[in-house]
């Protein structure tokens, strides 16, 4: 192919994520400091598979069904700390985390982040859309950056083992 | 809003979804309740009126249905794992007593509305143990 084709070709895949995508807003605090409430957002929804781990996905709260965002922290296949032992996630659930400590969102006025420490795995079933850009506000403009996030055993305090090493 | 704005704006609004930051989670919310169908069905009792009995039945229900979500609430926010260890039948106490709360609101026996109560003790004495009176009361009350 020649490099004028593959270039418009290219133009064509940015301009088709860029009208295909949703516009979305942000309610609430457990995605703090990283994403604020009120931010809006640039959403792909034609995302099949569970993004990469640090990707930050739209998914339909499995106890409440709200749409909801939150960080990919662990995918199919990995292990993750659940009870007193270990998870190995399924060939098609994902382990999501909040970014915001009980503290943070504390702070904003929010009450304890809810993410798969209360829920559970989630299916691919729930995945509705990957969040990839910033558009609002101005100044924090920008692609969403993927953000290694570790999983763990929920806001019990010190003393919590160390998660083991994901795969890559 | 200028116009560019509102074709810029969002018509989707996700949530990056906290609890509510209240944190005032109480057992006696449900024990309200289900006193509220325990007296009914007592007042059924004594009052054979068809009109009132339908009255009653239809309450009864309606209030049973909120003793179900009154636990389910408690259960799921503001029960966390680390309680497991000072009630490990905890899982249990809930799944029994929101049957139990299905149970009153199909039923018009007395008994059934009294064990209904007698399990949201059992309850609220495992919500004691785990500190959510001083964690989740204001000023004391309801004492």
């Amino acid at each position: 192919m020649p490099p004028s084709r593959r270039v418009r070709r290219s133009w064509r895949e940015a301009a088709g994520r860029i009208l295909g995508s949703w516009r979305v807003a942000v309610a609430e605090g457990s995605m703090l400091p990283t994403i604020a409430p009120g931010d809006w957002l640039l959403v792909d929804p034609t995302t099949r598979t569970w993004p990469r781990r640090g990707s930050v996905v739209v998914v339909r709260e499995p106890d409440t069904a709200v749409l909801s965002l939150k960080r990919v922290v662990a995918g199919p296949g990995d292990t993750v700390p659940f009870a007193e032992g270990w998870l190995r996630l399924a060939d098609d659930e994902a382990w999501l985390g909040a970014d915001a400590s009980v503290e943070t969102a504390a702070a904003a006025g929010f009450g304890a982040p809810r993410d798969s420490r209360r829920y559970g795995p989630v299916p691919l079933d729930l995945l509705v859309a990957r969040a990839w850009f910033r558009y609002v506000p101005w100044h924090r403009l920008g692609r969403l950056r993927r953000r290694q996030a570790v999983p763990n055993r929920g806001p019990v305090g010190p003393g919590r083992p160390a998660a083991p090493r994901l795969r890559r | 809003m200028s116009p560019l704005t509102r074709w810029l704006a969002p018509r989707t609004v996700v949530r990056a979804h906290c609890d509510l930051p209240c944190g005032i989670y109480d057992p006696e919310q449900a024990r309200i309740e289900a006193e509220s169908t325990y007296k009914i069905i007592e007042k059924m009792g004594a009052n054979s009126d068809p009109a009132f009995t339908t009255r009653a039945i239809q309450i009864k229900e309606e209030r049973a249905e909120l003793v179900k979500h009154h636990l389910d609430v408690l259960w799921h926010d503001y029960f966390k794992p680390e309680h497991l260890e000072k009630v490990p039948n905890l899982h249990d106490l809930f799944w029994q007593a929101t049957k139990q709360a299905s149970k009153v609101k199909a039923s018009t026996e007395i008994a059934d509305a009294k064990k209904l109560l007698d399990m949201i003790d059992e309850i609220d004495a495992a919500w004691k143990l785990t500190g959510g009176e001083e964690k989740t009361r204001v000023a004391g009350r309801p004492a």
